[in-house]
């Protein structure tokens, strides 16, 4: 048997549909556009200017820890110079492990061929 | 609006550039002047100068609220490191800023810092102090760096662009505080770029070593004033550089006499003698005017124009050869080369003073720098061959020339180690931060000096005339070791005359196996010991450091 015809300007419905509709009663007035767009500028807003001050907040931490990198420098640099004065030869030559050797009475050496 | 579009359109440029004046702040990033290093042995390497750290403490004595606390506070933790009248500073209260203390160390900096004094406009400014951590070690090669941050002296003012760097440059956006908040397109940044890291063919322990020899040897000799230079005749490289008296380069501010500054072995030209008649001989052998066996009638003086040179020496007399010529430092000796180096005939001519004037000057490279690395370097003075014969007769054995220690030494290498002239150098390479080692290649600067065999010759000939000489005294035996003694008169500009007391000793000489291995010149100035200044001051200070070397380089005896 045949399908009865749709009439082209109602609404159809075909098979497996979801036959309840809801509709909103609910209308946007040029007032609620304005003041929704407000809302979202002051979104946007505050997005950047969150965004903004995470840049700020990493900017202090890159300078905290550039300044702590300096001084951990500055400390490396103060050890490495400690370090060179301990090893001087005049402060090794003056140290009681030095004073404590004698220079060998004669130096034989083994001749090979 | 139109005023609108003037400030907005017109003015845009002018205005943006205003406000970023307001909170942008431009910031130098210093530089890190490069360290330098001296050899230790085969081992590695050891810091002669590095860079530490230090802060100048100022303050804006406006926002000082209690410089009674604040002084009590220097005082406490800067205690040697504050200024004088720092308190009279502080209380000044039409100044905006004012030094209390310089030098101060990290760890002062903290106390400072944990004292909250910066609420009282107390504030640190980082600097970098140049540190020579083996006090007046190498003094002379090193130099320092003065308060505005120029080497001055020796191989910091000879490489002071290398060592110095380029500061480089931060412009970022502040806060109020003038603190950088941010890194983005208006911060720009050109980094610094750090000076060398110089490593230098210095070996600590060598020039340890000819520092003490030279200071028990001007002790031993009664003299004040003196130079040594250990050399490796067949690279050029300067194993040790020292002189007498000398100076803490960390304390260079407190020096009174500036000459301890100057490195004299490169900066103090003198006539050196008879050392040079070791140089003479090598002009005579290549030139095969002359063999260490050619023998001349030794009279003991020799009559030149209207000027008769004698020998120091008296004995022997008649037939004397070469070799012997440089055992007993006859002068006639040497002049009778002179004449050799002309037609044959017993006189002297512009044809050998040319050729002798084309030796020391083409040759031997007398009368310009050698090159080296290092600030002051001389050229000296070698006359020309239309200079008197007496002249001339007495440039044979080092007088009337002018020549830095340097420049003998550079000649004498080429002399003994085949005919080679290497540059002096005193920069072995580069040490980056990560401690790689870049070589600095040496330069042959004349490669046929005398030839081959004329060298080997001159080798032999100071060897025997060493042997045969009182300067071998204390000797180790078994080695190839060779030199020649020099005692010099030295011009008394006040008397217009050469002085009749006062001589200049030396001793150039080299030792190794069965080459060269290391050359050392000695000089001392005012020696009052007795004998002859080259054979009694300066030949025992040679000795001395020669054993040592001997023993330094693990170079075992012939068997």
């Amino acid at each position: 048997m045949a399908l009865p015809r749709q009439n082209s300007s109602r609404q159809t419905w075909r098979r497996n549909q979801n036959t309840v509709k809801f509709s909103s009663n609910i209308s946007l007035g040029p007032i609620s556009h304005t003041v929704l767009i407000a809302v979202m500028l002051a979104v946007l807003g505050m997005i950047y200017l969150t965004q903004i001050t995470k840049t700020s907040t990493y900017g202090y931490q890159l300078n905290d820890l550039s300044a702590k990198q300096q001084q951990l420098a500055s400390q490396n640099r103060d050890l490495e110079v400690e370090s060179a004065k301990l090893q001087a030869l005049e402060k090794v030559q003056q140290s009681s492990v030095a004073n404590a050797m004698t220079s060998p009475a004669s130096t034989d050496f083994a001749h090979t061929n | 609006m139109v005023r609108l579009f003037y400030l907005q359109v017109v003015m845009h440029g002018y205005y943006e550039s205003e406000a970023d004046k307001e909170h942008t702040s431009k910031f130098t990033i210093a530089a890190k002047r490069g360290l330098i290093y001296a050899h230790d042995g085969t081992s590695g390497y050891a810091p002669l100068v590095l860079n530490e750290p230090v802060y100048t403490v100022f303050a804006d004595p406006r926002y000082v609220k209690n410089p009674d606390q604040v002084a009590d506070a220097m005082r406490k933790i800067a205690g040697g490191n504050i200024l004088n009248n720092f308190e009279d500073g502080l209380r000044d209260k039409t100044k905006e800023y004012v030094v209390l203390a310089r030098n101060v160390s990290e760890d002062q900096a903290n106390l400072i810092k944990q004292q909250k004094l910066s609420d009282q406009g107390i504030g640190l400014q980082q600097e970098s102090k140049r540190v020579y951590p083996e006090d007046q070690l190498a003094a002379q090669v090193l130099g320092f760096v003065n308060g505005e941050g120029q080497g001055q002296y020796g191989i910091e003012e000879g490489m002071n662009a290398q060592l110095a760097g380029k500061d480089g440059q931060l412009k970022a956006v502040t806060d109020v505080h003038g603190i950088p908040i941010s890194v983005g397109s208006q911060s720009v940044q050109t980094p610094a770029q750090d000076g060398k890291n110089v490593v230098l063919t210095i070996d600590r322990n060598v020039q340890n070593k000819a520092e003490q020899a030279l200071a028990a040897g001007l002790k031993n000799a009664k003299a004040t004033k003196g130079s040594v230079v250990v050399m490796d005749p067949n690279n050029g490289h300067i194993l040790a550089m020292a002189n007498a008296p000398t100076y803490n380069p960390n304390d260079f501010s407190k020096v009174t006499d500036y000459s301890v500054f100057q490195n004299r072995a490169i900066s103090d030209p003198y006539e050196p003698g008879s050392v040079i008649k070791a140089l003479t001989m090598g002009v005579g052998l290549n030139e095969n005017r002359i063999q260490p066996n050619t023998t001349y009638n030794n009279v003991g003086y020799v009559k030149v124009d209207d000027a008769i040179i004698k020998n120091v020496e008296t004995e022997p007399k008649g037939t004397v050869t070469m070799t012997q010529v440089l055992q007993y430092s006859f002068n006639t000796g040497v002049v009778w080369v002179l004449k050799q180096l002309g037609d044959g005939s017993d006189t002297i001519t512009m044809a050998g003073k040319q050729m002798l004037y084309n030796y020391y000057t083409k040759h031997y490279l007398f009368g310009q720098p050698t090159g080296i690395e290092l600030a002051g370097e001389v050229s000296g003075i070698v006359p020309q061959p239309t200079a008197s014969n007496v002249q001339y007769a007495n440039m044979t054995f080092g007088q009337g020339i002018n020549i830095s220690m340097l420049q003998v030494m550079g000649a004498f290498s080429a002399d003994i180690n085949g005919g080679t002239y290497y540059t002096p150098q005193v920069v072995d390479g580069y040490r980056d931060n990560t401690n790689n080692f870049t070589s600095k290649a040496g330069t042959i600067r004349e490669s046929n000096v005398i030839n081959p065999t004329a060298s080997a010759k001159l080798r032999q000939m100071l060897h025997d005339a060493r042997e045969g000489s009182p300067a071998n005294a204390g000797e180790k035996a078994g080695y190839y070791i060779g030199g020649k003694t020099g005692t010099a008169q030295v011009y008394n500009p006040k008397l217009g005359q050469y002085d009749p007391v006062a001589t200049i000793g030396s001793y150039l000489g080299f030792g190794g196996q069965d080459k060269p291995q290391y050359v050392i010149m000695v000089r001392v100035d005012d020696a009052t010991v007795g004998g002859f200044a080259g054979t009694s001051a300066a030949a025992p200070i040679f000795t001395d450091i020669s054993n040592w070397m001997l023993d330094y380089l693990q170079i075992a005896p012939k068997g």
